[in-house]
């Protein structure tokens, strides 16, 4: 393969893990949108959505595709509960008691998933492994492009959710001044257990594309992709979207090609370095004005 | 706990051994210790509210630099521990640099990633001294052919544990402590009074680092053995998880927590508890967090506060606010 080809094929590697990144920073963006919190338990969402659509998977034996509804709605419950019950507790605690209650869900959520699923790798096949489809130099596995579609569909959803309807309307004032959105007579507190249960609903489909893909997984898969979520949007600027996109996208076509030319083992170092300079130059992040 | 409760504490510290010759026992008790010296590293670097997630990074410096030391010049590991200590130190600066400028999550995921990093780089660049991911072996603290060389073992930890909590307590009451706290509660008013924030930082990296490389050193040269697992994620996570439980900023807090969690976590053990006695424990530092946010040392002062509260509501009870709304 030439030049060119290489090139092409980091970048749409990148595209494809940009993708899992994209939905777990967008997710976090609008729980940090919402509550200004930071969930660093974010990626155990994603872990558990993956074993919900592997064990459905399992016993049904449904298209894969389809399960990414089930864990989603899971995924909502679950982040109801948690965002009632822990970090609504909280609210207004300090920064760091938010780092701090992180660790103890990621206690939780790690090893009762271990209980729960027992902690060796898995993996399940898609329906269209093998599949390829010729693009100019490139063959691209269908499921890549499936995921793809399928992420930029639940974005555009999204996107029309937070436009159109009265809860997005209430969840973009919410976000814009939390005691006006009060004044007017929103309900903030019912305002946070939505945001954060959408957010964890992006977790769990980035955890169902994870598992779609042949990806294999364990139950501390989640840690590494949600910290590098959170790189993404201190990068692209914390609460916007649209940094989180352009964010996710980069990581990943930076991450592949740093795999492609330093070797594997810097893949997750990479994400780190790039962080560490922008902060020493930036400690704000590139679009952030203010850090809270 | 006031006066008499850190002698008391110590007294039993140093009977420990003869009450049992049980060399499991002996074994955790070492492992404690270090822990102790661990969390209280992390926590000093708390005290001038900067929370790192990534103190795995100076328990590893220790580790390796102190262990390489050891086995390239033969110098003795009583020496060694502190080598390898005063490079983590030095490492710590060089990190703090780039962190003293970063708040909260910012900070927390800095220091994230320098673990990462010096994971990659232990088994990827500097692998032919490292050992890569296999790890490398490490001399003895004390070697085991001496006679009773457990007891000398723990009797140094221990020593070494009891200086780092004085050393820890006078930096604290000196005009360094004061800083620390200026700075922990506001910045602005800090610079106003003449103290220099970025400098303060950074010598609270500096002895925050030194003392996890202390950690890390002894508890290398306690095992006798090292892998990149040093640098892991959980490593970095523990001593937070032991101060939050005893009481974040207060020097008994890293002690109560570290010792309070090592026999919870030992007894569930027992039980035969694998994964869910870790479950248990984010179940206790999330409860701990909510209802307890000053910690376990912060416990007999809520329960006497509790016991007042108890007798004045019983004689004056009003409407109760129903506070439980899902929604």
């Amino acid at each position: 393969m030439d030049n060119l080809g290489i090139f092409l094929q980091i970048l749409f590697w990148g595209l494809y893990a940009g993708c899992i990144y994209i939905l777990l920073a967008t997710g976090l963006n609008l729980i940090f949108g919402v509550m200004k919190i930071v969930n660093f338990a974010h990626g155990e969402f994603l872990m558990i959505g993956a074993y919900i659509t592997a064990t459905v998977f399992f016993l049904t034996g449904i298209n894969p595709y389809l399960i990414i509804l089930v864990s989603m709605l899971a995924l909502i419950g679950i982040g109801a509960v948690v965002e009632r019950l822990c970090f609504r507790p909280i609210l207004g605690t300090g920064k760091l008691n938010e780092i701090f209650l992180s660790i103890g869900l990621i206690y939780i959520f790690q090893n009762g998933a271990a209980i729960i699923w027992g902690d060796s790798w898995q993996s399940i096949r898609s329906p269209y492994d093998g599949i390829t489809i010729p693009v100019g130099p490139l063959s691209i596995p269908l499921d890549y492009i499936i995921i793809v579609a399928l992420t930029a569909g639940i974005l555009i959803a999204l996107y029309l959710f937070l436009k159109k309807t009265k809860t997005g309307r209430e969840m973009r004032a919410t976000s814009q001044n939390r005691k006006g959105a009060m004044l007017v007579g929103i309900d903030v507190e019912r305002i946070d257990v939505i945001s954060f249960g959408l957010g964890c609903a992006l977790a769990a489909a980035a955890g169902t594309l994870w598992v779609v893909s042949g990806q294999v997984f364990n139950p501390y898969i989640g840690s590494m992709p949600a910290v590098k979520a959170f790189t993404i949007i201190i990068l692209g600027g914390l609460g916007s979207i649209p940094g989180a996109i352009i964010g996710g996208l980069l990581m990943g076509i930076a991450e592949n090609g740093a795999a492609f030319l330093l070797g594997g083992i810097w893949k997750d170092a990479v994400s780190f370095i790039i962080l560490i300079v922008v902060l020493v130059i930036r400690p704000t992040g590139l679009f952030g004005e203010k850090g809270d | 706990m006031t006066k008499y409760g850190p002698v008391a504490t110590l007294a039993i510290a140093a009977a420990l051994p003869f009450l049992s010759d049980n060399m499991f026992l002996l074994n955790l008790l070492v492992l404690m210790l270090i822990s102790i010296i661990f969390a209280s590293a992390w926590n000093l670097l708390a005290f001038t509210g900067q929370g790192s997630l990534g103190h795995a990074a100076f328990f590893g410096i220790g580790a390796y630099a102190a262990t390489l030391i050891a086995v390239r010049s033969g110098i003795s590991p009583f020496v060694t521990i502190f080598l390898g200590a005063a490079v983590a130190a030095f490492i710590g600066v060089l990190i703090g640099l780039t962190c003293v400028r970063l708040k909260e999550w910012f900070l927390a995921m800095v220091t994230f990633g320098f673990a990462i990093i010096l994971q990659t780089l232990t088994v990827s660049v500097l692998a032919p001294v490292t050992g890569g991911w296999d790890g490398i072996s490490s001399p003895r603290l004390v070697s085991p052919s001496v006679p009773g060389y457990q007891f000398i073992e723990y009797y140094v930890v221990l020593v070494i544990t009891i200086s780092t909590l004085a050393a820890i307590w006078y930096i604290m009451k000196s005009r360094i402590g004061l800083a620390f706290l200026a700075i922990r509660e506001n910045e602005l008013e800090a610079r106003a009074a003449g103290v220099d924030p970025v400098r303060y930082r950074l010598l609270a990296f500096a002895m925050s680092a030194y003392l996890a490389g202390v950690a890390g050193a002894l508890q290398i040269y306690h095992i006798g053995y090292l892998t990149p697992d040093l640098y892991g994620v959980n490593n970095s996570f523990w001593p937070v998880t032991y101060v939050i439980l005893g009481g974040l900023g207060t020097i008994a807090g890293p002690v109560v927590g570290t010792i309070v969690l090592t026999v919870i976590l030992e007894g569930l053990k027992q039980t035969g508890l694998t994964f869910g006695r870790y479950v248990i424990v984010g179940f206790i530092l999330i409860l701990t967090i909510i209802f307890l946010p000053r910690g376990l040392v912060d416990l007999p002062e809520r329960l006497k506060a509790w016991w007042k509260e108890r007798g004045r509501k019983a004689s004056e009870a009003g409407p109760q606010r129903s506070a439980w709304k899902f929604f």
